[in-house]
């Protein structure tokens, strides 16, 4: 048994004014311990929901759930694991070592020495005695990590941990759960920040509606990369050969920028161009990015489809505009 | 255990500074302090009449402080998501109920513990023909008041695991309500052997699961007594007994509901 986390079919299915509404469906994950898991989908995907089942809060309508080797909910792995929810609050009359010696007391623990020790590793050491309320966000967020500290887990769950903060903040953050896998924590983190995700996960699940589209190694998701060709002195009927299914390409002036994937013989393209005399100005190969396939996971919907084209637009537009700047440059 | 307290710290913590909460408390202590004042107005000016005022104001100040307070205690935490937090922790939902519970009679005690004081000082001030005995005697009002109110707590306390504050700031009421000012009724109604059976058990069912609030009126030692009541003393132990029986049914029931909800 060596996995932290692992749902099978999970589901749940919520009774709403317009019918029953399923917000996590047949949900399998598998989250392996010592790994740095991101949780991703856009807003409503249902991932704070699976959360609270994972930790009991709420029930699951049908499927499994296993937490530290236990049913989800169970008390027992509850005292190695901890959780910090998404725009937590905290008890505005307290100050940070107090509502540090609350959270340590839910565990039987009363070790003022431990509250002050967490709070020093957060930063927070110079803040400790000073109310919760004076408290501005990224602070709420550090005290919220150093409480999720005071078992020592070995499970953290961590719900936009990074939502809302500053630049500086969050890579405080970032660093802070990076050190936490190294000390072989297993955390299980939903996020919005893809760049975040990309920089600290081993594996990302992400989930559209409910369902689960993508899970696996990082690395392994984002293989498969894609190549930029751009061309110069080219004709239309030319550029027309290089239509096809995920192919991306602008043809304006004669330049060709063609966006296409690494799969797809570049070679032979290349070839085509230096035939009929084209001049060939840069071949950009380029790892997929997170956000890539992210927007291609929820491109069900048609907002997002249109939000992904003209993205690549603009890419190719700044693309553009930089070979003019080095040409005049030259010139 | 150590949980339960903690959270039951916590609560008070907060309670005690709650705004709403303690301009109640002002206007009650308020009321205390001009009470005096308002009974020369009243041409009977009396101990009697002194008595039953600033013992109604307490009462009243006391029923809304416990009403307001726990209606929100349950309702706050799920909005605020702290209960997320605990519950994340090694702990049981009926902790975290009975520690609120917990919580709520203390801050209420304590806001209670503050009137009284207030009273004691405005009788020994007021009236100083009345001898100390008298004002201990008057004292023990508010202490029957402290188990009342923490019945109409455990009552309130119930209602939130399932319905909204603002419902069951009216429900609440109308059981301390129905509790307080018919339980009498329904005693000798249920008690009436030439009424229909229907009626009879009605008036049964009713007495039973509504509190008997009336119990706890005691003031300066009068009370409704019954024909089987022997000594006073009994009859206290009697209706803290009661009273301990009901809080420990409601939060039982609560902790329940509370257990399937989800939050
Ligand atoms: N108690 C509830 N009753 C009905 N629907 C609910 C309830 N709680 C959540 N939902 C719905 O479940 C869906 C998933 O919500 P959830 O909070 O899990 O999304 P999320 O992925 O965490 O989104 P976000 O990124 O915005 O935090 C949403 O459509 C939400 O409206
Ligand atoms: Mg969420």
């Amino acid at each position: 048994m060596n996995l932290a986390i692992e749902t099978k079919d999970l589901t749940k299915t919520y009774k709403t004014s317009s019918g029953p509404q399923s917000v996590v469906k047949n949900l399998d994950l598998q989250v392996e311990r010592g790994e740095i898991f991101g949780f991703l989908g856009p807003n409503g995907a249902g991932k704070t929901t699976t959360i609270k089942i994972l930790l009991g809060i709420i029930d699951s309508t049908s499927g499994e759930a296993s937490v530290l080797g236990n049913p989800a909910g169970d008390i027992e792995s509850h005292k190695k694991l901890s959780y910090l929810p998404e725009k937590p609050y905290y008890y505005e009359h307290m100050t940070g070592v107090e509502i540090m010696q609350f959270y340590a007391s839910l565990f039987g623990i009363k070790d003022r020495d431990l509250c002050e020790r967490l709070l020093n590793r957060v930063n927070l050491g110079n803040d400790m005695n000073r109310p919760i309320s004076q408290y501005s966000k990224g602070m709420q967020q550090r005290i919220g990590l150093a409480q999720s500290l005071l078992n020592d887990p070995e499970l953290l769950f961590l719900d936009e941990p990074t939502g809302g903060l500053d630049p500086i903040a969050h890579i405080e953050i970032r660093d802070l759960i990076l050190k936490f896998r190294d000390e072989g924590r297993t955390v299980f983190i939903s996020s919005h920040e893809l760049s975040d995700v990309e920089r600290i996960c081993d594996r990302v699940a992400i989930i559209n509606k409910g369902e689960l589209v993508h899970q696996g190694r990082l690395d392994q998701l984002l293989s498969g990369g894609r190549i930029e060709i751009t061309a110069d002195n080219l004709t239309e009927d030319v550029a027309n050969k290089f239509r096809g299914d995920d192919f991306t390409v602008s043809f304006k002036n004669g330049r060709l920028i063609a966006d296409i994937p690494d799969s797809a013989h570049p070679g032979e393209m290349l070839d085509a161009i230096r035939a009929a005399n084209g001049d060939i100005v840069s071949v950009i190969p380029r790892r997929k990015r997170l956000e890539d396939l992210f927007l291609e996971s929820v491109a069900g919907d048609n907002v997002l489809k249109g939000r992904k084209m003209s993205k690549m637009t603009d890419d190719h537009n700044a693309a553009e505009a930089v070979e003019v700047a080095k040409e005049e440059g030259a010139n | 255990m150590g949980a339960i307290l903690s959270i039951a710290k916590t609560t008070i913590g907060e309670a005690i500074r709650r705004r709403v909460l303690l301009v109640i408390l002002l206007v009650g202590v308020l009321f205390l302090v001009i009470a005096p004042g308002l009974s020369v107005l009243s041409l009977r000016q009396n101990y009697t009449v002194l008595t039953s005022f600033t013992l109604g104001v307490i009462q009243l100040t006391s029923a809304v402080i416990a009403i307001v307070l726990t209606v929100y205690l349950l309702p706050n935490e799920v909005e605020r998501r702290t209960i997320y937090t605990i519950l994340s922790k090694p702990v049981y939902r009926w902790h975290f109920l009975l520690g609120k519970y917990l919580g709520a009679v203390g801050a209420l005690g304590m806001m209670m513990l503050l009137m009284s004081t207030v009273l004691v000082l405005v009788f020994r001030i007021m009236q100083q023909q009345a001898s100390m005995d008298d004002v201990l005697q008057l004292a023990t009002a508010p202490i029957f008041f402290f188990v009342q109110m923490s019945l109409l707590a455990a009552v309130a306390m119930f209602f939130s695991t399932f319905v909204s504050p603002i419902v069951n700031f009216f429900l609440s009421g109308g059981v301390y309500l129905v509790g307080t000012l018919f339980s009498p009724v329904f005693q000798d109604l249920s008690n009436n052997q030439t009424l229909p059976a229907a009626v009879k058990g009605a008036a049964t069912v009713i007495h039973s699961i509504v509190p008997n609030f009336a119990q706890y009126n005691i003031q300066g030692g009068i009370i409704n007594q019954g024909p089987e009541l022997r000594s006073i003393e009994l009859y206290y132990v009697q209706i803290v007994v009661y009273a301990l029986f009901y809080i420990a049914a409601f939060l039982i029931a609560g902790m329940m509901i509370f257990d399937r909800k989800e939050v």
